[in-house]
């Protein structure tokens, strides 16, 4: 049976569709170096994968060998079927580049047309293809503008519409947000979202791997660690939400052994000048904290609830931060 | 595909004015100072050139080969003693001393190539050191000399008349034309040098814009990326020794030779100078790489291969050493059309092998075509 797999998947959501890319124990090497090892993973159609990782750790080597632009060293790669870097593989996937990677001295229409042309589109067609692209990516008052003179957030929408003009069935992006206004990235995330077909995304924002895909992997010094939902990732790796409470430090004490006499507090303890508590579910046990406070006379000059995410559940599996 | 890579190229290439600058201002600024350098008509000079160890049939022949302009008198010698005593006589402005036993296939060929060469082993030119014009004359009537003889069009060894000749010339030459028609060719084959192996840094500078990373990645052979590239190259190099040759022709005056020879003469040096332009490029990492190499290279192949200094000022050695590159092949080519005048089939040999060197060269080019086109 397949099922329809939505975005955002910190749900949960289980996607049963066949695989349009599926990659098996990938690995590259550079000279001594050994850029990715052992890679593997799988992509459904229509579902969004989120590659997350910080630079360095191997997205952007693994998408290489996926479409066909670095020989890779061992492990298999199929897409849509055919062998990964075969014609028919490259067919089917549209790459978006993490650098600009279009003509800045031709127009966007003219830089379309060619790289449509080089996936086969010809005359009404390619000229159909390339007003609908320029309309999904919000462009298409500016198609006849030299891509120089566009701004930064433009440009990476352009090269965006640049790999889907040919509809492909797999979608590459790489870190396509990374240097991008607030305004363009979420044009460009709001237009991947609406896509509906499959999607492999990196990036080293945590933010956008948990909204905008179904699934995440997490690869870091060349492996993938772990794979999942968000939501999975989260509870498996994340830890346990953390309520800050701040109040005059003279009262600190006091509202700590008050604290730590409730139920659902793992774990009371100072941190900074205020006051940690360790709990299964934040919201729920704040207004019980706010209420002891109260009862023991002690004004709560701060309060803060935070759930863990994926940032956490990097630094639970490599012990470091998610760094740029 | 390789079409569609093609126009793109050359679409950037007119978008960004380098192709106008390369293919046509250039082009247009070096005819120019061609044309007016050795296309100008100056006052007729009356010189007298002697020769010796030569028929006259011979003699005849290489005055015809040579163009002289009007002025130039020709005169045959018993011997080079009496040359020599002429000219310091100053009866004579200067002269040349054949000798018969001393004329290899060497020496002979460079003279085609190279009509200012001024040490060959096959005769002397006799100067008293005061006419310049004089040196110059005798130099030519060599070289006409050694070009009929390698043309095979008189015998060296032909009976000698004993009488003393005079050959008037004054309707068979035009002047300082007879340089131009020699250095138009000679240039244009630098400039196909420097715009096919500067041109192929076009792939190194996408993949350093990115651009080659979305061209690899669409479906297409390494193969057709880089054919398209050079298809760019070799329609903009063509246009390139195309403008030379018409506005030398057509503004200057001068004359190339047979156009059908010339017209495959610039097709084989311009594929050539692809080949070479394609596999210096596959050497090189970046950019900047490719720059350096195909300036170092260039600068060695246009020296050995006659393009600057003239082969005949070189060691033996090195004037064979001519023949292996594919600019001294493309002179010889076109010398035989500019200077002996000779007619499209003589070209097929050089014509062909140009077109080996660049399939050697393209074809060791092209067994590194993946890393070439690898982002």
């Amino acid at each position: 049976m397949r099922q329809a797999v939505g975005r955002g998947g910190a749900s949960g959501t289980v996607c049963v569709s066949p695989a349009m890319l599926r990659c098996q124990g990938l690995r590259k090497r550079y000279g001594d170096r050994t850029a990715v090892d052992g890679v593997s993973f799988s992509i459904a159609e229509r579902e969004c994968y989120g590659l997350l990782g910080p630079n360095g750790a191997g997205k952007t080597t693994t998408i290489s060998m996926l479409c066909g632009l670095t020989e890779r060293d061992g492990g298999e790669i199929t897409v849509d079927g055919f062998e990964g870097g075969s014609l028919e593989a490259k067919s089917a996937i549209g790459y978006v580049p993490q650098d600009l990677a279009l003509y800045p001295d031709l127009s966007a229409v003219e830089n379309l047309a060619f790289f449509g042309q080089l996936y086969g589109l010809t005359g009404k067609e390619l000229h159909a293809r390339i007003s609908e692209t320029l309309e999904l990516v919000g462009l298409a008052d500016r198609g006849k503008d030299r891509i120089g003179t566009y701004s930064g957030g433009m440009k990476r929408r352009a090269n965006m519409a640049a790999g889907l003009l040919h509809r492909p069935k797999l979608l590459v992006l790489d870190e396509p947000t990374v240097g991008v206004d607030p305004q363009s990235r979420n044009a460009i995330l709001e237009t991947v979202g609406r896509l509906g077909i499959a999607v492999l995304y990196t990036t080293h924002y945590m933010e956008e791997a948990a909204k905008l895909c179904d699934r995440i992997g997490i690869i870091d010094d060349g492996h993938l660690i772990a794979e999942g939902t968000a939501g999975t990732l989260i509870g498996a790796h994340g830890g346990r939400d953390k309520v800050h409470l701040a109040c005059d430090p003279a009262e600190l004490d006091a509202l700590a052994s008050a604290c730590r006499e409730l139920d659902n507090i793992h774990d009371v303890r100072e941190v900074d000048g205020n006051l940690e508590l360790t709990t299964d579910h934040g919201p729920a046990v704040l207004p019980t904290v706010v209420g002891v406070a109260a009862r023991h006379g002690i004004d709560l000059t701060g309060v803060e609830v935070r759930t863990p995410n994926l940032e956490d559940v990097f630094l639970s599996l490599t012990g470091k931060e998610l760094r740029d | 595909m390789i079409r569609v890579i093609a126009l793109n190229e050359l679409r950037r290439r007119l978008r960004d004015r380098s192709v106008l600058i390369g293919c046509l201002a250039a082009p247009l600024l070096m005819a120019a100072v061609l044309g007016f350098s050795f296309a100008g008509g100056g006052a007729p000079v009356a010189v007298r050139v002697g020769v010796s160890g030569a028929s006259q049939q011979l003699v005849a022949a290489a005055v015809q080969a040579s163009q002289l302009p009007p002025g130039v008198s020709v005169v045959r010698m018993t011997s080079e003693q009496a040359v020599k005593t002429a000219v310091a006589d100053g009866q004579l402005d200067s002269g040349v001393a054949v000798f018969p036993g001393r004329l290899q296939l060497s020496s002979l060929l460079i003279p085609i190539v190279d009509p200012g060469a001024t040490h060959t082993p096959g005769y002397d030119v006799v100067t008293k050191g005061t006419s310049q014009v004089g040196h110059e004359y005798a130099e030519s009537v060599a070289a006409g000399i050694s070009s009929v003889l390698y043309a095979g069009k008189v015998a060296h060894g032909a009976t000698i008349d004993s009488a003393t000749v005079t050959i008037k010339t004054q309707n068979v030459g035009h002047g300082g034309k007879v340089n131009l028609n020699f250095f138009a060719p000679n240039i244009a084959v630098v400039f196909l040098f420097i715009g096919s192996g500067l041109g192929m840094r076009s792939l190194l500078m996408e993949r350093a814009a990115g651009t080659l990373a979305r061209i690899t990645a669409a479906p297409l052979r390494p193969t057709q990326i880089v054919l398209g590239k050079l298809l760019a190259i070799f329609v903009t190099g063509l246009a390139t020794i195309f403008v030379i040759w018409a506005v030398t022709t057509f503004v200057f005056g001068a004359d190339w030779g047979n156009p059908l020879g010339v017209l495959l003469m610039c097709v084989g040096a311009t594929v050539a100078m692809c080949g070479i332009g394609v596999f210096l490029t596959s050497l090189a990492k970046t950019e900047q790489q490719a720059f350096g190499i195909t300036l170092l290279v260039g600068l060695f192949l246009t020296l050995l291969g006659g393009n600057l200094l003239p082969s005949g000022s070189l060691p033996d050695v090195f004037q064979v050493l001519a023949l292996g590159t594919p600019n001294g092949w493309a002179l010889v080519g076109f010398g035989r059309l500019d200077q002996l005048r000779e007619p499209a089939t003589s070209i097929i040999g050089p014509f062909f092998v140009l077109l080996a060197i660049a399939l050697v060269t393209g074809g060791l080019a092209m067994t590194r075509v993946r890393r070439m086109v690898e982002p």
